[in-house]
């Protein structure tokens, strides 16, 4: 009933400047912190052209899940939401979202929707979340520095132990200048960053369709050995090793820092806010080669029972159009549809073609206890990776994370 | 201004006397409770109901999100191997034990020192005072980047005075942290702590003090023999309080530490916190705030009873 | 060396002694407060290193308050949502606890001991243990996500304390001026309004500081009950802050969000501290 109206105002108030008031329709929609570079734009640009007047707000990171949680179970969530990727089989396992198969199978272009997104957000084969924007993880490097450091500036590492060795020739430049930096306190960061190591070198984290954990491999005793490594030679920052994630990339834009892994967030935040450094993008590199990344980002999802799919799709057509694509690409993130990617990244900064490969090829873990295992600052994955890359007992923490992590898995399915 | 009872004639009292005394009584009664009811009321609604409500979930499976189901003690039980939270119980243990005769220890000599009426020492006891209060959030907000290893002031400071050969990074190791979050603790709350200790010192009568002092008792006598007897009560409720304060402990912990390095400094609310809004384990949180709540009024049962005074709190 | 000026030289070194350790015990008092104040006032980029020496080298600056204000829906709304709860909290604690006070030290009736007991042991109740029925109880009262749900909140936070102060306060009114003018024929409310309220108004200063802290200070009920971003309190706020921008921390603005935060405490505390500390004398002695 509603959506007929909207759509019957809709054709009616054509043309009609979008202050008349009585044709619009108000919907409610939040989006994460990490967004905020780009969603409001997007959304102002949204609205100047449509009669459907979506009014946006942005939550910090770290308490968007809780304050979707909570909200939602006081019949107060907003009526639509960006929500982290990784979290959308959790909230459609809780019956919280609409299911959105029917409409997206009906969009032309599906098969050419970000494959991470959608499989995130497909669960128990229906679709609840498509992409919103998309982020994935990349290797960032100080070009200044690699050539103070006579290293070639158009070519960054491609293995481990290349890193190693252009991280020691950074630091060798003196000062407070660090080779390499990582958020060393910071489950979800890391599993941005750290996984793509393990990845990239044949290794996984959740097996088993996500049930069971496997901390204990020998790519994951490689990787652990490289940061290891780096931080024991001083490479890295002593900050590092408590950074919760706040400074994420806060350390590699302080023009100190020769590598970080980051993700494709950072190439727009830095190019606007910190113009003067000067940086390269590449893959994040297996062992002896070969790359992975994350795929990570936001996926767009419906809060259940609000009858709104004709807003729904009129948002979606905007998103996915070369017009919303480009205006996600220039304001910082990833195209999420790859036969527009092309058009859309036309204007744009070389880099984001590395971050647009990077997220074709990258790997999304999902799992309903997702935020347990990895994402929560009281979890056993951030816990592990403090533990083996600053600590003695690199076994014993593997070990004691693996049957944390395996009993939330186990107790999930219960 | 006309005083009420100039308006009215003073003829109540000879009407009270001639009804009966049991409904006056009644009367009395109904006064008084009325005038309680909103406090009451507030509590049940916002208070006692949510706390039987918290009981009743513990019994369940309780996702935020979705149906409860009840399973009766379960929660109980799987409460009993999470290694998790028996390790934030034994720290918030530790941490209450240290922080309190910390605070104790700090604030006793401050109340001795602001006791006497000097020049200056309303300034003094109004400095001690000031860190209580800023409320627990931003003082934690503030010495988070105080003890920051890059932006803040600790750790710069020592090594430009060529303290350490290299930044310290306060929060990377427990004790460090630890002991950080004691000091701005201390600092915040010994002021208040002081105050309350004040009032006891200054309960004390003069008379008997000077008294002792005729006698040829020493100062230290006089502390041992009369100023700490007599303050008994008072310092049964400075440690009390701190005592339940410091068993609570969460703003500084999770905004300072986020619980780390490595989950070392979870205290038990921090877990109750994160099993219930971080996982949506509510039915779970809720068992382990009951166990929390029995041990805590054990704590405080047990606190008053040692330090009781003959005539009785 | 005659007697009077040996010890009036002992005398002074005393009391030398004496200001030296209190001065350099309130500096470590003071000195964070005042690092965090002037660090605000610092131009932003200055103000993310290390504060030494804390006062603005490169020139006074308001640009971390500027940064601070383009935050969410602007400063002013934050501010207005904390003085609103504060404002309420106080109102609220003050008339419910004055009456409680009251009914519990003045009157007999059944069950009163059980009731002040149930009440006051609240406080052994760690409230972050009962927040999701609350937030339940919140949403059936359709308060769940407002200022007043919050209000609610912060007002039977206060009650134990405030209902222990205030009994406390009543108690030490002599019951002679009572009874005289009950003996006058006044009423109760009339009582209580006219005679009672002036002799135990240390005790509600008390009462609405204490209550004013709490809730201008409160974090983390705010944090979870209030969803909707334009009902931020500051505290609620800062925290969005830290995370505000995902991967740097802007100290300056979060130094000058503390600043604004602490400033009402601390102006409220001076102003009003003679009451505030002999109210709070005169509930800790009881």
């Amino acid at each position: 009933m509603r959506m007929l109206k909207i759509v019957a105002l809709a054709t009616i108030a054509l043309g009609i400047t979008p202050g008349a008031a009585f044709a619009q329709s108000k919907v409610t929609m939040w989006s994460r912190s990490s967004s905020e570079t780009f969603m409001p734009t997007l959304i102002k640009t949204f609205n100047a052209s449509h009669k459907t007047q979506i009014e946006l707000q942005i939550v910090p990171n770290t308490e968007m899940v809780q304050k979707y949680a909570i909200a939602a179970a006081g019949g107060s969530a907003p009526d639509l939401l960006s929500l982290d990727l990784v979290y959308t089989t959790a909230f459609a396992a809780a019956g919280q979202l609409e299911d959105l198969t029917d409409l997206a199978k009906s969009l032309p272009f599906f098969a050419n929707l970000s494959k991470a997104h959608v499989g995130a957000g497909t669960y128990q084969d229906r679709i609840y979340g498509l992409p919103m924007s998309a982020d994935a993880s990349v290797l960032l490097y100080n070009k200044r520095l690699f050539r103070q450091a006579g290293l070639d500036p158009e070519k960054g590492p491609t293995n481990w132990a290349e890193i190693e060795s252009y991280a020691g020739k950074i630091n060798a430049l003196g000062g407070d200048i660090r080779g390499f930096y990582f958020s060393g306190a910071c489950g979800g960061c890391n599993a941005f960053t750290f996984m793509p190591l393990i990845w990239a070198s044949g290794g996984d984290i959740l097996v088993d369709g996500g049930k069971r954990a496997t901390l204990d491999t020998p790519q994951m005793r490689s990787a652990i050995d490289l940061y290891r490594g780096l931080v024991a030679k001083g490479y890295v920052p002593e900050g590092a090793r408590t950074d919760s994630g706040a400074n994420f990339y806060g350390g590699f834009a302080t023009d100190k820092i020769g590598m970080s892994p980051i993700g494709a967030f950072a190439i727009g935040n830095l190019v606007r806010n910190y113009p003067h450094v000067e940086f390269g993008v590449t893959f994040i590199p297996g062992k002896d080669g070969g790359k992975s990344s994350f795929a990570g980002g936001d996926n767009f999802v419906v809060t259940a029972g609000r009858k709104n799919m004709g807003v729904v799709r009129e948002f979606l057509d905007f998103i996915y159009s070369v017009e919303g694509q480009s205006l996600l690409a220039k304001l910082g993130s990833l195209p999420t549809r790859s036969d527009v990617a092309d058009e859309a990244l036309k204007a744009l900064d070389q880099r984001y073609r590395v971050a647009t490969q990077a997220m074709a090829l990258g790997r999304t873990p999902t799992s309903p206890v997702y935020n347990d295992i990895i994402n929560s600052s009281t979890g056993p994955w951030k816990q592990m990776l403090n533990e083996v890359f600053f600590g003695n007992d690199v076994s014993g923490s593997l070990a004691r994370a693996q049957k944390t992590m395996q009993s939330i898995l186990d107790s999930a399915g219960k | 201004m006309p005083r009420e009872h100039a308006v009215m004639p003073n003829t109540s009292s000879a009407a009270d006397t001639i009804r009966p005394r049991r409904s006056r009584q009644r009367r009395k009664q109904l006064t008084g409770f009325l005038f309680v009811v909103p406090a009451v009321l507030l509590v049940l609604v916002f208070f006692v109901i949510p706390l039987c409500m918290a009981f009743w979930m513990s019994l369940h499976n309780w996702p935020l999100l979705g149906k409860p189901r009840f399973i009766g003690l379960d929660n109980y039980v799987s409460l009993l191997d999470d290694a998790r939270f028996w390790g934030a119980m034994q720290f918030t243990a530790l941490y209450t034990v240290v922080v309190t005769i910390a605070i104790f220890a700090v604030a006793f000599p401050l109340a001795l020192f602001v006791d006497k009426g000097r020049p200056l020492t309303k300034f003094y006891r109004t400095s001690f005072f000031l860190p209580m209060v800023v409320g627990f959030s931003s003082a934690s907000l503030l010495w988070a980047w105080l003890m920051n290893v890059d932006a803040g002031l600790f750790s710069p400071a020592a090594f430009r005075l060529g303290l350490t050969d290299k930044p310290v990074n306060l929060l990377a190791e427990f004790d460090t942290t630890f002991w950080s979050i004691v000091i701005m603790v201390v600092w915040k709350t010994a002021g208040f702590n002081m105050i309350i200790l004040l009032t006891g010192l200054q309960g004390i009568s003069a008379e008997v003090q000077e008294a002792a002092r005729m006698d040829g008792a020493s100062n230290w006598l006089r502390f041992r023999r009369i100023t700490l007897p007599l303050m008994r009560r008072t310092i049964a409720l400075a440690l009390i309080l701190s005592v339940a304060g410091s068993i609570l402990a969460f703003d500084q912990f999770y905004i300072i530490a986020d619980g780390g390095p490595r989950n070392s400094t979870v205290t038990a609310v921090y877990w109750i916190f994160s099993q219930s809004f971080v996982s949506f384990r509510l039915g779970y949180g809720a068992a382990l705030s009951m166990v929390l709540l029995l041990i805590l009024v054990t704590i405080s049962v047990i606190q008053l009873r040692l330090l009781r005074t003959p005539e009785g709190m | 060396m005659s007697r009077t000026a040996r010890s009036a030289r002992r005398r002074w070194l005393g009391e030398t002694r004496y200001h030296l350790v209190g001065l350099t015990a309130s500096l470590l008092f003071l000195a964070p407060l005042a690092w965090s104040v002037l660090v605000s006032f610092k131009p932003s980029l200055e103000a993310r290193q290390p504060p030494l020496p804390p006062w603005p080298v490169e020139g006074f600056s308001f640009q971390n308050y500027e940064n601070l204000a383009k935050f969410g829906a602007g400063i002013w709304t934050y501010s207005g949502n904390s003085l609103t709860v504060s404002a309420m909290t106080v109102l609220g604690t003050v008339i419910i606890s004055l009456l409680a006070g009251y009914g519990f030290s003045r009157f007999q009736f059944p069950l009163k001991n059980v009731l002040f007991v149930l009440i006051i042991s609240t406080v052994m109740i760690p409230f972050q243990s009962i927040l999701t029925p609350l937030f339940l109880i919140l949403t059936k009262l359709g308060l769940q996500n407002t200022l007043a749900g919050i209000v609610c909140v912060y007002v039977t936070l206060q009650m134990p304390f405030s209902i222990f102060m205030m009994r406390n306060a009543f108690d030490s009114v002599p019951k002679d001026i009572e009874d005289a003018a009950r003996a006058d024929g006044a009423s109760v409310f009339v009582m209580l309004r006219r005679i009672m309220l002036p002799l135990v108004l240390p005790g509600v200063a008390t009462v609405a500081i204490f209550a004013f802290l709490a809730s201008w200070n409160e974090f983390l009920a705010a944090l979870i009950l209030l969803t909707d971003q334009k009902k931020y309190t500051l505290p609620v706020l800062m925290a969005a802050i830290r995370s505000g921008q995902f991967g740097t921390i802007d100290w300056g603005a979060v130094q000058s969000g503390v600043t604004m935060m602490m400033a009402p405490c601390l102006a409220l505390f001076l102003l009003l501290q003679r009451y505030y500390i002999r109210g709070l004398t005169a509930g800790a002695v009881k």
